[in-house]
């Protein structure tokens, strides 16, 4: 990695560079070491406090008391296995209606071009402009009784899928990037006589790899983090994910048993990131978003 | 040319697969929505409603508040009655949900009831009834209910059942009813040097004992209230009905608050916060977080309905022994309220018996379900706690007797509290819109040392106003 | 099992007219071909569009009907512009905008700022990257509802951690989401914090994407720090900071479970209230819908105005 950066390595080299290198550097770890791992710390460490220790003032930053039946309370309470596997079935279902849906249309907007096709894009584009709370009211309705097919679709899965779709901000995005693909090699596999179906499988695809990579991580996440929607839309306990599940346990248990919660809540995706770290970080930062 | 191959055919497969995802998706949504309310009355029941439920039924009703995992024995003893139900009724089916926390939050409650997706058997609060009619959410089931169907109907204390009746018309069965009260930590109240059998009678009391609490350091609270959730409008609407005033005019279209009395309470809130320093530096509480205080011996007392004891010795390990109770300072009126079920609207007839079969089973008969003072004692809950006690004459002196007999909190706790019976008063119209209100206020007193007082409450009258014009 | 027809928009779109007027009498192959193609475009879409129409577009007409609406028991009414004045009538009206200015204003300053300058710092280490980017990335893994309740255990003045490290620092105590004039800011923190990582990597991967060169040529003018900065670092990187820019203001105007989670939404005397809040509130706690579209709609009609501007001024710099 000897990429030119800001400071010029000549800079660097002089030995009161490398003295100011190292201090900053120093402060940076040390600092984001405390910000990011600090709470973490505390919450895992709380969750073993005994009920009286951890609302203490001045807190204790090492427990002195410990009782690790916080965390078996908070399993057995929370259901961590129901909502957890709730979330995900939304998460890959959102992510596979999202990739087959969004990646057409965008092709279909990018290099099929049809007609009306920009206007279609704009109105897409024109609910980017809109926070999903304001129609949150609209939607819910919607939701209640789909118009045309009159179905109620609350409490099913159809209501986190469906309007997951819309997501015009993934379809920019999948757009910008076919609209980069080259025109010649599209038209060159059509004189062959590839279906459209056919180029963007084989063709468009595979050289967008890494945008699919984003789109999906975004997709996952959106899912994963939303929390007002599916608190309205899935009422039934047994069908809440994860965040409304922890929302409503956070009022009915002590503080401990509730934190050893948050900490068991936590480490499922962190266990899946701190594996997987590589080739989420690389899917989030390739090419794809420089422009 | 491998391409070649992919002609026109594939073309038009491509375009069908997309669309037809799209299609497979809306029609599958058919399978897996509105198919409740029509099942289970092949069972064959009488068509009289007045009947009892006939055994041989066949139904399934779906029921929320259901204890959740963290009630542990509240769960138990709810799986024992059903067992004990089914006995009875072996082809009824009872379906329970459960939520870990508040089992009914009013935003998700008005979503629910608009999106008309309660469960057969629904839990309501008592001021929920007008908003559950705006929405056609329940059943009238005064033709159901009635001596046969409810034999202890008679015994039920009238005002009870009044909160549950519109226009003559009952909508809902009671679980439980409450008068506020003061509830207090009897260890810290010792340690402090006061004496926890005669807990303050006045607001200006309340504010000595609770400086004196706070002496005690270590981050200890004398006085703790709510201002988040609606649940610190409520407790300014019981702070109000205590020193004697009141929230919506008589005549239902105006706030009530902004006077002498309104001032006063929020006067005296302020000073406790901000010139005592005796109510604890963490505020926007809600519903829950004092009772964990109060569990941790990091608090000393606050106004509460006497169930919310259970409520902290099962789900927040607190000892019983270490509450009592005295009647809510002032002593004008007291804050009374309850709970109760209410049934869906437009379920079949036969699912109405059945719901009342159970709710009459589990709720409403001495010496069963809830009732069963016994098994509470030996499921190591608190017995001996003056509420829910909704009955009134021979049924009362049973139950009283039962509760006596299995009594496992010292009766003298709450010696202040039955002695002193406080008028109840009933809550305001459209109770929660108005407590929403009423949170900044008590939020604007207990965060801001500044707060100007008169400002917020004209501010929260002028929104009340507008809240009780828009019915 | 599908219905033969679903939707008049999907029905429209499914036989598009050709485009009329393109060319004089276009010959009969050209014309099919064109339909041919059209009509597969229009396969692809359709899929998309049909989610758009129904959770997206029908929706954002609805709203617009809601706001002159009253539903009473079930009984819709027209009720003009009552809804309107019933929203600006209410005290909390211009809290609420204020609040919302406030908001987006800190969550600029600190969600924009801070995960742009955190990668222009990590990106000039030749050691640790790896570590410093995991630590960054690591809050956005954890669901929101864990972070945001974590958070309040952190900020509370009594037993928080935060309260204790000012002390062990010797700096003033502060009351956090207790504070009327602290709370907002608190809640930016704390959305700061768990939602900066992926900001954070896209513009690392925009900044490692810089030529070296330009930097060499700018120390050949004598550029210091902070010019080179201004004049290399960030029009090279202005393409991928205005879209984020764009999707923090987006992401901004949704904000929703901090405030609600850490200061129960309304805040201390009201100083979290946000518009998008205050919708809620109208929906869900006082059974107004009509009132949360009217409302809805005039922050619409604002947002339609500052995307204007932010159209025309990026046009006038592309220029």
């Amino acid at each position: 990695m000897s990429t030119r950066t800001l400071i010029s390595p000549a800079q660097l080299a002089r030995p009161r560079g490398k003295a100011l290198y190292w201090t900053v550097f120093a402060v940076v770890v040390v600092a984001f070491t405390l910000v990011f791992l600090g709470p973490l710390y505390w919450m895992a460490s709380s969750g073993v406090k005994d009920a009286q220790e951890v609302v203490q003032t001045p807190p204790t930053l090492v427990p002195k008391s410990f009782t690790p039946g916080n965390y078996s309370r908070a399993w057995d309470v929370m259901g961590l296995s129901t909502l957890l596997f709730n979330t995900l079935f939304y998460a890959f279902g959102a992510l596979a209606f999202q990739l087959v849906l969004d990646v057409a249309a965008a092709y279909s907007l990018s290099k099929l071009r049809p007609v009306l096709g920009k206007a279609i894009l704009g109105m897409m584009l024109a609910t980017l402009m809109i926070p999903a709370t304001v129609l949150v009211v609209p939607q819910y309705l919607t939701v209640l009784d789909v118009p045309i097919v009159h179905r109620n679709l609350l409490n099913t899965p159809w209501a986190i899928w469906l309007p997951s779709v819309t997501n015009a901000f993934n379809i920019f995005l999948l757009k910008r990037f076919f609209d980069s693909v080259p025109k010649e090699l599209l038209d060159a596999a059509s004189m062959d006589g590839a279906s459209p179906m056919r180029i963007l499988w084989s063709i468009v695809l595979p050289i967008s790899r890494p945008i699919i990579g984003v789109v999906s991580i975004f997709a996952v996440v959106g899912v994963w983090k939303d929390f007002l929607w599916p608190m309205l839309t899935l009422p039934d306990p047994s069908k809440q994910t994860l965040n409304v599940g922890i929302y409503s346990l956070s009022n009915g248990v002590p503080v401990n048993v509730l934190i050893a919660a948050l900490t068991i809540a936590s480490l499922p995706t962190l266990i899946v990131f701190l594996v997987f770290q590589r080739n989420i970080m690389s899917g989030l930062t390739a090419g794809g978003l420089k422009g | 040319m491998r391409s070649a191959r992919f002609r026109r055919t594939r073309r038009a497969s491509a375009v069908a697969l997309v669309s037809a995802l799209t299609l497979t998706a809306l029609a599958a949504c058919g399978t897996s929505a509105s198919n409740n309310g029509s099942g289970g009355s092949e069972g064959g029941g009488s068509s009289d409603p007045a009947a009892p439920l006939d055994p041989k039924t066949k139904v399934t009703l779906t029921i929320d508040c259901m204890p959740p995992a963290a009630k542990a024995a509240e769960l138990k003893e709810w799986k024992e009655d059903v067992a004990e139900f089914n006995k009875k009724y072996p082809n009824v089916r009872i379906e329970g949900r459960s939520t870990p926390g508040q089992c009914l939050e009013p935003p998700r409650f008005t979503a629910m009831l608009k999106a008309h997706s309660q469960p057969d058997v629904f839990y309501t609060y008592f001021t929920d009834l007008p908003q559950v009619l705006d929405n056609s959410g329940a059943a009238d089931i005064t033709a159901y209910v009635n001596d046969k169907t409810v034999p202890l109907l008679k015994d039920i204390d009238p005002n009870v059942l009044a909160s549950l009746k519109h226009d003559g018309k009952l909508y809902g069965l009671p679980t439980s009813n409450y008068t506020m009260g003061l509830l207090i930590n009897r260890k810290l109240f010792q340690q402090a040097g006061l004496d926890p059998d005669n807990p303050p009678r006045t607001w200006d009391e309340v504010r000595a004992a609770a400086k004196k609490i706070a002496g005690l350091g270590h981050g200890i609270a004398g006085y703790g209230e709510y201002s988040a959730a609606n649940t610190g409008g409520w407790h300014f609407t019981a702070q109000m009905y205590s020193r004697g005033g009141d929230i919506v005019d008589p005549t239902g279209k105006k706030a009530a608050f902004n006077n002498d009395i309104g001032r006063q309470v929020l006067q005296s809130l302020h000073a406790m916060r901000w010139e005592d320093d005796s109510m604890g530096k963490t505020q926007l509480l809600k519903w829950g977080d004092l009772q964990k205080q109060i569990a941790t011996d990091k608090l000393g007392m606050f106004l509460a309905a006497p169930d919310d004891i259970a409520y902290m010795v099962q789900q927040l390990g607190a000892k019983y022994e270490n509450f009592g109770m005295g009647p809510i300072p002032g002593e004008k009126n007291t804050l009374a309220g309850g709970n109760n079920y209410m049934i869906k609207n437009g379920i079949s007839s036969d699912k109405i018996k059945a719901a009342i079969a159970w709710l009459n089973f589990k709720n409403l008969t001495v010496g069963k379900g809830q009732f069963d003072w016994a098994r509470t004692k030996a499921d190591k809950l608190p017995v001996g706690v003056p509420q829910p006690n909704f009955w009134l004459g021979e049924s009362k002196k049973t139950d009283d007797a039962s509760r006596r007999t299995n009594a496992t909190m010292p009766v003298e706790n709450f010696k202040t509290f039955m002695d002193n019976p406080v008028p109840g008063k009933a809550e305001p119209p459209k109770a929660q819109e108005i407590y929403k209100v009423l949170d900044n206020v008590m939020s604007g007193v207990l965060t801001n040392k500044d707060a100007d007082i008169d400002k917020l409450l004209s501010t929260a009258e002028a929104q009340v106003d507008q809240v009780l014009a828009n019915q | 099992m599908a219905a033969p027809s679903l939707t008049p928009s999907t029905a429209a779109h499914a036989r598009p007219s050709p485009p009329r007027g393109t060319a004089p009498a276009p010959p009969g192959g050209r014309l099919a071909k064109s339909l041919r193609r059209n009509l597969t475009a229009h396969g692809f879409l359709i899929g998309a569009v049909v989610c758009f129409a129904v959770f997206s577009w029908y929706p954002m007409i609805r709203e617009f009907l809601l706001a002159f609406q009253k539903t009473e028991d079930g009984r819709v009414t027209w009720v003009g512009l009552h809804n309107l004045t019933t929203v600006y009538h209410d005290p909390a009206f211009w809290q609420a905008w204020r609040n919302t200015l406030l908001f987006t204003v800190l969550a600029l300053l600190l969600g924009f700022a801070v995960p742009f300058v955190t990668a222009i710092v990590i990106n000039e280490f030749r050691h640790g990257q790896g570590y410093l980017r995991l630590l960054v990335y690591l809050p956005v893994m954890l669901p929101p509802v864990a972070s945001v309740l974590l958070f309040k255990y952190l900020y509370d003045p009594g037993y928080g951690l935060l309260n204790e490290v000012f002390r062990v620092l010797h700096l003033p105590e502060q009351q956090w989401l207790q504070d009327p004039d602290l709370s907002m800011l608190s809640v930016v923190i704390a959305s700061t914090w768990m939602n900066m990582g992926g900001a954070a990597l896209i513009y690392l991967a925009a900044l490692q994407g810089i030529p070296g060169e330009l930097y060499e040529a700018a120390e050949l003018d004598g550029a210091g720090l902070f010019r080179k900065i201004w004049h290399v670092t960030i029009p090279q990187t202005r393409l991928i900071l205005s879209l984020m820019m764009l999707m923090q203001i987006i992401a901004t105007m949704q904000v929703f479970v901090e405030p609600f989670l850490l200061t129960g939404g309304a805040g201390p005397e009201g100083s979290t209230t946000t518009v998008v809040y205050l919708i809620y509130q109208y929906a869900f706690n006082f059974n107004n819908y009509g009132a949360a579209a009217a409302l809805g709609l005039l922050l619409l009609v604002v947002l339609a105005g500052f995307s204007a501007v932010y159209v025309k001024l990026s046009r006038n710099d592309n220029e």
